[in-house]
């Protein structure tokens, strides 16, 4: 090995060996302390108030075009805007008029079942910041943080269906890891036949596939899934996505299928965050559970959560 | 060289925060790949140029910025930069005399090394990144180097 003792311009040795040893073992100690024990969530909170300053400068931008975009649209558009919404809240009006009945009655087939409903009544809008975070991974920052009580692990909404999960949580803002994630996996439930499965991300935004399906699956194009609510993670009953290929591979024994995500990933701002009420299942006719694959969220209790969740019968969430 | 330390340490500091910024700046999905690390190279920089001004303070505290601005295990980039920024501050005195595009072919070295540390904490905290593009970013860098000593002994000699 090359003498690694470097001098200075007089020629004295500098002690960069040394000092380059020391930060080095000091970056590799946290890595460890913040992988392996998760013990780093504090100084994490400290030092993003530091950075903040940052996010906002490079947000603020994007914010005023969006802003001043919106304050200059005519009369014209507007007017078609509102026309617009109008009929969608019609429509959605007149979806939601058997609902209150539908609703009632599943609340009693459940009361028989001796199953409680995983209903989520909290909730909070967040906005996705325009900061990018990382290139090769499908991650957003969000404006919203510890200050509003948001826990690793929560899980987001858009508008259309489910979008991913709460990464980690800082003092003013929050990552969240999408279903489309390659890391990403999510219990769902074929709403047609009722089979459960697992999505897996891809790493493409909006695109996720099932891959533990036997070929023998009743899966078809078009299918919609939903959230089984195993593992504990995503509440029951939110799309997830519908199936756009099925493909048998007839020397293979699981098959093949594409799906896109519900959530529009690539152009949503606007994101649920929703606090779990109770645990998500039925607990009836589990297996015992398993070691929970999933962290369970315990840095920052939601102040909604009454009942301790339950360890995950799936694994689900983040692989560790 | 500028002559009041406090002066130039504000440059670095300075310098630092504008690569911090266009770190995060979004980009399109297709570019975003090919964004250059200019956090990298300004730390390389001041590492060759003066590395009483920054050295590695400069280069493990920007780290543990962009861990904490991208989200990443806490001590990621700490590590890869401070290491690159050990080997090019013992290699200063002799990249000071290599002509632009010796400096570059040194410069893509160190910058793989830090791809490669990187690459590696990635794998070893569970979150893989096999993508062949990453790979790219070395010599991303490398081709962009010229400018941004350009523009910095610019900022340094004032």
């Amino acid at each position: 090995m090359v003498a690694f003792r470097s001098r200075d311009a007089a020629g004295r040795p500098s002690g960069l060996l040394l000092r380059s040893v020391l930060y080095a073992l000091l970056a590799l100690g946290l890595i460890v302390l913040d992988k392996r024990y998760d013990q780093l969530g504090r100084i994490r909170r400290v030092l993003s108030v530091v950075v903040y300053p940052l996010e906002l400068a490079v947000t603020s931008p994007f914010e005023g075009w969006h802003w001043l975009s919106e304050s200059v649209t005519t009369r014209e558009v507007l007017r078609a805007e509102n026309a617009r919404l109008r009929a969608q809240l019609r429509d959605a009006r007149f979806g939601l008029q058997r609902y209150a009945a539908l609703e009632a009655e599943n609340l009693r087939l459940r009361d028989l079942r001796n199953a409680t409903a995983g209903v989520s009544a909290r909730y909070l809008v967040g906005n996705i910041m325009d900061v990018d975070l990382d290139a090769f991974r499908e991650r957003v920052l969000v404006d919203k943080g510890a200050g509003q009580g948001l826990y690793v692990g929560q899980a987001v909404l858009d508008a259309h269906g489910v979008f991913g999960q709460v990464d980690a949580v800082n003092a003013h803002t929050a990552d969240v890891i999408l279903i489309s994630d390659a890391t990403s996996e999510i219990p769902v439930m074929i709403n047609r036949t009722g089979q459960r499965t697992i999505a897996v991300g891809t790493g493409d935004p909006g695109r996720l596939k099932l891959p533990y399906l036997p070929t023998t699956a009743d899966v078809r194009t078009g299918d919609l899934l939903v959230t089984s609510g195993l593992g504990g993670v995503y509440p029951e009953g939110y799309p997830v996505g519908t199936v756009t290929a099925v493909r048998h591979d007839p020397t293979r024994s699981l098959a093949d299928v594409d799906v896109r995500s519900a959530a529009t990933i690539d152009s949503s701002r606007e994101l649920l965050f929703i606090w779990a009420t109770g645990p998500a299942h039925a607990p009836v006719a589990q297996p015992t559970p398993a070691p929970a694959a999933v962290r369970v969220p315990a840095r920052a209790p939601a102040p909604a959560r009454s009942t301790p969740r339950k360890p995950a019968p799936v694994a689900s969430g983040r692989p560790q | 060289m500028s002559r009041e330390p406090r002066l130039r340490r504000s440059r670095v500091l300075l310098s630092a925060f504008l690569a911090l910024t266009l770190a995060i700046v979004p980009l399109p999905g297709i570019v975003d790949p090919l964004r250059p690390d200019f956090l990298v190279l300004v730390v390389l920089y001041w590492s060759i140029e003066s590395p009483r001004a920054g050295g590695l303070a400069l280069a493990f505290f920007s780290g543990l910025a962009i861990d904490v601005l991208k989200g990443m295990v806490l001590g990621e980039h700490a590590l890869a930069l401070t290491l690159t920024a050990a080997w090019a501050t013992h290699l200063r005195l002799r990249l000071r005399v290599f002509s632009i595009l010796q400096q570059a072919l040194t410069i893509l070295a160190l910058l793989s090394l830090y791809q490669f540390v990187l690459f590696w904490v990635d794998g070893a905290t569970g979150y893989p990144v096999t993508v062949w593009s990453r790979w790219l970013a070395p010599l991303v860098d490398a081709l962009i180097w010229p400018a941004v000593v350009g523009v910095l002994s610019r900022l340094h000699e004032r």
